[in-house]
């Protein structure tokens, strides 16, 4: 081969050379350029654009795929009533999700341990467990989850999905069971188990409009109530484990980890009493059953110097478990009806059931306004005292009606109160009485006593859907016209205008606290959850609205209205009880449609009020079109209806928050009390703890010791009643007929029933029995013979109280 | 053997290396070795193997390179002259029997690439051997072009006049590479290789367009080759067009390992996550030890780190050139240019590839790219330039 250097040939060849030299030099020189230079300026660009200019975008994205983010949910904050017990807790369930994918790969995984490449099973080899089957699989999970295995065994075979969601919400127990199943078939990157949180609520339906629920299908947000309004303090902060994975989806610990940590919901502590509020719904639902109330109803309970809400109780009620479930009698008697008529459909069905479903979530007591009634008039008596334009000796005369303009109100009762002062026109709820304190008022400073308590803004409470009053505007209200002087009349009786329930109990309030108007409210505080108070609710005056004077006179005026007047179902021995009833119209009534208002607003004790109660139950049905009785002879009224249960509520309530009973001596006959048993003992001692007890004593016979009573002891009588002690001589074994006390006073009946040797105890839900109360049944039909001492117990009926 | 001893031949060859070539060559591999590790581990742990698996046989093959690449460079060049025709031959051979089941690895997708390795040896692509035989023969023939006798055609037959009409036309002197470089395209269309082919094309044109070839053929093997682009094109190849298009429309055709070399650049930043922190190579960047190892290397380094090894790139291209330019003779020269041209051919390929700059073909980066016989005969490349670059004659001075 020819290697000889080129500078050996001949000269000719050498200009050649030169030639073929110069070449190479300029086109290696044009390489060099274009693979040396040119070529590269782009990439240099290129990395620029790339490492520069779209970095953020990049890196994002990078990040995105090279990490977990991992959500470290908080425990949602517990909500407790006054005393601390809890209404609404969160405690961890599961969400059970099967990849249908990766179960494919547990399986293939299985083939190529335990199987060898001619496709025999190596049942031989370490740790061999059987194929993981779709049908055990699925069979098995069906079983633990309580499903149907032929749709679990549907969502095991969708080998193209990655995510079948089988169970929402599996309690603990359960998944243990699945913990012990992924264990048993190796599914443990086929079979997920999701924490999340479910929210319990204690007591179900307790106060379920106030607390409300969170929505487990939102993300488990509050939806409704306390757990909506109060969602940011309650939910806290969900923290972040923000991990480094990598391609194949893997942690990486070691690598890289971020902790944002979860901070925990904070508690909420109501102003609610449980037990009150336990007292409140039963008192509802009993009224609600008793006297066939068609549009449900509420009572709130409020601390009347304070503001703060006691309970809360709304009907219908569901339960707070399970929400979407409709529970109440009336609401699924309506479902069930529109299910089983024949012109609807699925559709139908489902409205009606959303409609269900709402009516039962609302607050009646704060999303709607009603025409308040007579318990009105609380307000415009104080209103009235406060200016002077009345007093305790102003004299009123009812002739059944009022004159306005051209038109006649009537009074509910026709025949009129005739002359009545002011006390007795509140007692009897005189409308042309309250007319007339209207008028003396004048439409100017009515209005302003509107305003000043409160009813022409939003109480300010801490409640979802507070609505404000339909009241007409001050130009209407004040300026002079017939029409100005309607407005004022009905006014004053509580008609023609529409308020919230919870502004109704709140200017109560100012009129029987000494004048001052509190801003309601039902968060106590907020605590975080080592404990620490972070927020508290102060109680908060707006105003004061009457002196402290006006104030205790209308106490002492209203103490009246239970006091013999149309609110003296309320009574309650022992207890100074004040309120007013009210039988509201209703748009509806006034189109002739049947639709009252029932109502009573209470306090007690009248000197030093603790508690204010509203009741109202809407709609009670009558027993025929127009009537004024239901089917079960309950005239409808207020002082008829609504004391009657809230005297059996007060008295509960009252006892619970620990108000000592002041009884006076007409009352202590009334009480029912043991008799003790005092055979043996000697005369004096028998004597003694007789009278001790509240009894009269009769003796017969002449001993040292007691040999034989009447009553026996163990029994419970009105205290007062005369039992005979026998000293020695025999206790008379005759049988004596049960005499008939229907239609007779208490008195009279207690006289009668006396006369043979009986005793009378009152039944019933109202331990005061007015003079106008008539025994409606006996306990024992007349007629029968019985021992003597026997107690007969009567119910008693006064339909005379209208309002 | 005292210097005085030596004929003239032998001193020239023991003339000092160009130490600037060296010394980039020597920084380019161990700075390749060090990013081998720091890409291969996540790689190497997943597959169950030492984290240090890559890399170790990585600094082998390396060490191996650097030593034959010394040795290569103590080779007086003149005697690839004789030797190239061997390597040609060998190469051709190798790339018949590549071709041939039981020698060739098995592959999935049934492409016929490596060559089965025997004990010791590794696998290894014929390819590589052919581009070093192509260079050698195409720089050692074309160097003596200007010395060759002018072959007399007879003028009085047709044939002959049409031959001594192409001859006048410079097409005859071309027949000789013309045969091999289509000898060389049928048998890797066959495996199919493209990547290497282009890597055989494009030195062996620089060659021939050094050399002096006439500058209307590269014109016409220029429309020639766009011809042929463009057929191949439909089909197969232009799902490739379509992903580098955009690579996020077709994450199942490719597009994943663009997008994930991508998010690897461009994640890097000015300064980069630093050395070994790399998130992508943690099993989204497919085989980053391999020919996406820049993408960690930007992603580790930042534009900083990758620009300033492109930079030393670029300085040992430039390097290899001035050397081609500097040379002895025209055959040191035209070799010069070839290895040098291969070298940016691959460099400029593969960073493309990873910056999406061009649509993907399998093109690793010189002393980066995980491979062992690849490196070593990369190396040997390099010992040939330096070589060349012993015989440089020493300017005068004073």
């Amino acid at each position: 081969m020819d290697h000889r250097p080129d500078r050996r040939k001949e000269p000719d060849r050498s200009a050649q050379d030169r030639k073929a030299n110069r070449t190479i030099l300029i086109r290696t020189l044009v390489l060099m350029l274009v693979f040396g230079v040119a070529a590269f300026a782009p990439l240099f660009f290129r990395l620029y654009d790339i490492q520069i200019r779209q970095h953020n975008d990049f890196q994002e994205r990078a990040i995105q795929q090279q990490t977990m983010d991992n959500a470290v949910s908080a425990n949602r904050g517990k909500i407790k009533d006054a005393n601390g017990k809890v209404l609404a807790r969160s405690a961890t369930v599961y969400d059970v999700i099967f990849s249908p994918n990766d179960f494919v790969k547990v399986q293939e995984l299985w083939e190529e341990t335990y199987t060898d490449s001619k496709g025999n099973v190596l049942s031989g080899k370490k740790d061999y467990y059987p194929r993981p089957e779709a049908e055990t699989v699925a069979q098995a999970l069906a079983e633990i989850l309580g499903k149907d295995p032929e749709r679990i065994l549907k969502s095991v075979e969708k080998t193209g999905s990655y995510y079948e969601v089988l169970a929402n919400r599996v309690e603990s127990e359960t998944v243990e069971a699945l913990r012990e199943l992924i264990r048993e078939q190796h599914l443990s990157n086929s079979l997920v188990l999701n924490p999340t949180s479910k929210r319990y609520y204690t007591y179900g339906s307790l106060a379920a409009q106030v607390i409300g629920w969170v929505n487990w299908k939102n993300d488990n947000k509050g939806a409704w109530g306390m757990e909506a309004l109060y969602e940011e303090e309650l939910a806290g902060h969900t923290g972040r484990v923000v991990t480094a994975k990598n391609g194949r989806g893997r942690e990486m610990r070691y690598s890289f980890q971020d902790y944002y940590d979860a901070t925990d919901g904070n508690d909420l502590n109501l102003t609610l009493d449980a037990t009150i509020q336990l007292y409140c719904e039963r008192i509802l639902e009993k009224g609600i059953e008793m006297f066939e109330v068609q549009e449900g109803g509420f009572v709130i309970a409020m601390d009347p110097k304070t503001g703060a809400i006691k309970a809360w109780a709304n009907s219908p009620g569901y339960n707070l478990n399970d929400p979407w479930a409709v529970v109440d009698p009336v609401l699924s008697q309506y479902l069930t009806a529109v299910q089983e008529d024949p012109a609807s459909n699925e559709e139908a069905y489902n409205t009606a059931l959303g409609q269900m479903q709402n009516k039962q979530w609302r607050n009646k007591a704060i999303n709607d306004t009603y025409e308040p009634g007579s318990t009105f008039k609380s307000m415009v008596l104080a209103a009235a005292l406060e200016e002077g334009v009345v007093n305790e000796n102003s004299t009123f005369y009812c002739p059944g009606f009022y004159v306005v303009g051209e038109s006649r109100i009537s009074c509910s009762k026709k025949d009129g109160h005739g002359s009545q002062d002011l006390a007795k026109a509140v007692a009897n709820s005189c409308n042309p009485a309250f007319m007339m304190i209207g008028q003396a008022l004048g439409a100017e400073k009515f209005y302003n006593y509107l305003e000043d308590f409160g009813f022409l803004e939003k109480t300010g409470i801490d409640m979802q859907g507070e609505e404000n009053s339909v009241v007409w505007d001050r130009k209407k209200f004040t300026a002079p016209s017939t029409q100005q002087n309607t407005y004022l009349a009905t006014a004053s009786f509580g008609q023609g205008m529409q308020v919230t329930p919870i502004q109704l109990i709140t200017a109560a309030s100012a009129v029987i606290n000494g004048g001052h108007l509190m801003q309601p409210y039902v968060m106590e505080s907020i605590t975080d959850p080592d404990g620490n108070v972070i927020r508290k609710n102060e109680p908060t005056e707006v105003r004061q609205v009457v002196s402290e004077e006006t104030s205790a006179r209308c106490r002492t005026i209203l103490e009246g209205v239970v006091d013999g007047g149309t609110g003296k179902r309320a009574y309650v021995p022992g207890y100074r009880v004040g309120g007013k009833t009210g039988s509201s119209e209703t748009l509806e009534s006034r189109r002739g449609i049947d639709h009252t208002i029932v109502s009573f607003l209470g306090f007690a004790p009248a000197d030093d009020p603790q508690i204010v109660v509203l009741l109202m139950y809407d709609k009670p049905k009558p027993a025929s079109p127009g009537s004024n009785l239901t089917s079960r002879d309950f005239y409808i009224s207020g002082g008829n209806m609504a004391a009657m249960m809230a005297g059996e509520l007060m008295e509960d309530i009252l006892a619970h928050m620990g108000v000592e009973r002041h009884y006076s001596d007409a009352e202590k006959a009334m009480i029912d009390v043991t008799v003790p048993n005092l055979v043996g003992q000697t005369a004096q001692i028998g004597q003694e703890a007789a009278v001790g007890a509240g009894f009269g004593v009769r003796t017969v016979g002449e001993g040292d010791t007691v040999t034989a009573q009447i009553p026996v002891g163990g029994a419970n009588i009105p205290s007062g009643s005369e039992i005979v002690l026998y000293f020695g001589e025999e206790k008379p074994t005759d049988l004596v007929n049960v005499p008939d006390v229907r239609g007779q006073s208490a008195e009279r009946a207690q006289q009668t029933l006396a006369q043979v040797g009986l005793y009378l105890k009152v039944g019933g839900n109202s331990n005061y029995m007015s003079k106008e109360a008539i025994v409606a049944g006996q306990s024992i039909n007349v007629g029968t013979s019985v021992e003597r001492g026997t107690v007969v117990e009567c119910q008693f009926s006064d339909n005379t109280m209208t309002d | 053997m005292a210097k005085r001893d030596l004929t003239m031949e032998q001193q020239l060859s023991r003339g000092p290396l160009d130490l600037p070539f060296l010394m980039l060559v020597v920084m380019l591999t161990v700075i390749g070795v060090i990013m081998v590790f720091s890409a291969s581990y996540a790689t190497a742990l997943n597959e169950g193997k030492a984290a240090t698996h890559y890399f170790i046989r990585q600094a082998i093959f390396a060490g191996m390179g650097l030593a034959a690449m010394y040795v290569t460079s103590k080779i007086n060049y003149q005697q690839f002259r004789w030797m190239s025709i061997f390597v040609l031959g060998i190469a051709i051979a190798l790339l018949v029997l590549v071709l041939i089941p039981g020698i060739h690895t098995n592959r999935a997708d049934g492409v016929k690439r490596w060559i089965r390795g025997i004990g010791p040896i590794p696998d290894f692509q014929p390819s590589e051997v052919a581009k070093l035989g192509v260079t050698l023969y195409f720089a050692a023939r074309l160097s003596k072009r200007h010395s060759e006798k002018k072959r007399r055609y007879d003028t009085h037959t047709y044939a002959g006049m049409t031959l001594q009409k192409l001859d006048d036309w410079g097409f005859m002197e071309l027949l000789p590479y013309g045969l091999i470089l289509l000898g060389i395209l049928i048998l890797m269309y066959l495996e199919p290789h493209l990547s290497g082919l282009i890597l055989i094309f494009i030195p062996a044109a620089a060659i021939l367009f050094a050399g002096g070839v006439k500058l209307r053929w590269f014109a016409i093997g220029g429309g020639a080759v766009t011809a042929l682009l463009a057929l191949t094109m439909q089909g197969y190849q232009s799902t490739r067009i379509l992903v580098w298009q955009d690579p996020w429309a077709y994450p199942q055709n490719g597009g994943y390992q663009i997008i994930q070399s991508l998010y690897a650049i461009g994640s890097g930043g000015l300064f980069g996550v630093g050395f070994g922190q790399s998130r992508q190579k943690q099993l989204f960047l497919p085989e980053p030890e391999n020919d996406f190892i820049f993408s960690i290397v930007c992603e580790e380094l930042g534009l900083i780190g990758a620009g300033l090894i492109l930079a030393l790139f670029v300085m040992l291209i430039l390097r290899g050139y001035w050397i081609a330019l500097h040379a002895r003779d025209r055959f040191g020269s035209l070799l010069a240019v070839g290895i040098t041209t291969l070298l940016a051919v691959q460099v400029f390929l593969n960073i493309s590839v990873v910056t999406n700059f061009l649509p993907t073909t399998g093109i690793s980066l010189p002393f980066f790219s995980y491979g062992g016989t690849a490196l070593i005969i990369q190396l040997m490349e390099m010992g040939i330039v330096l070589s060349v670059s012993r015989q440089i004659p020493v300017t005068k001075q004073g």
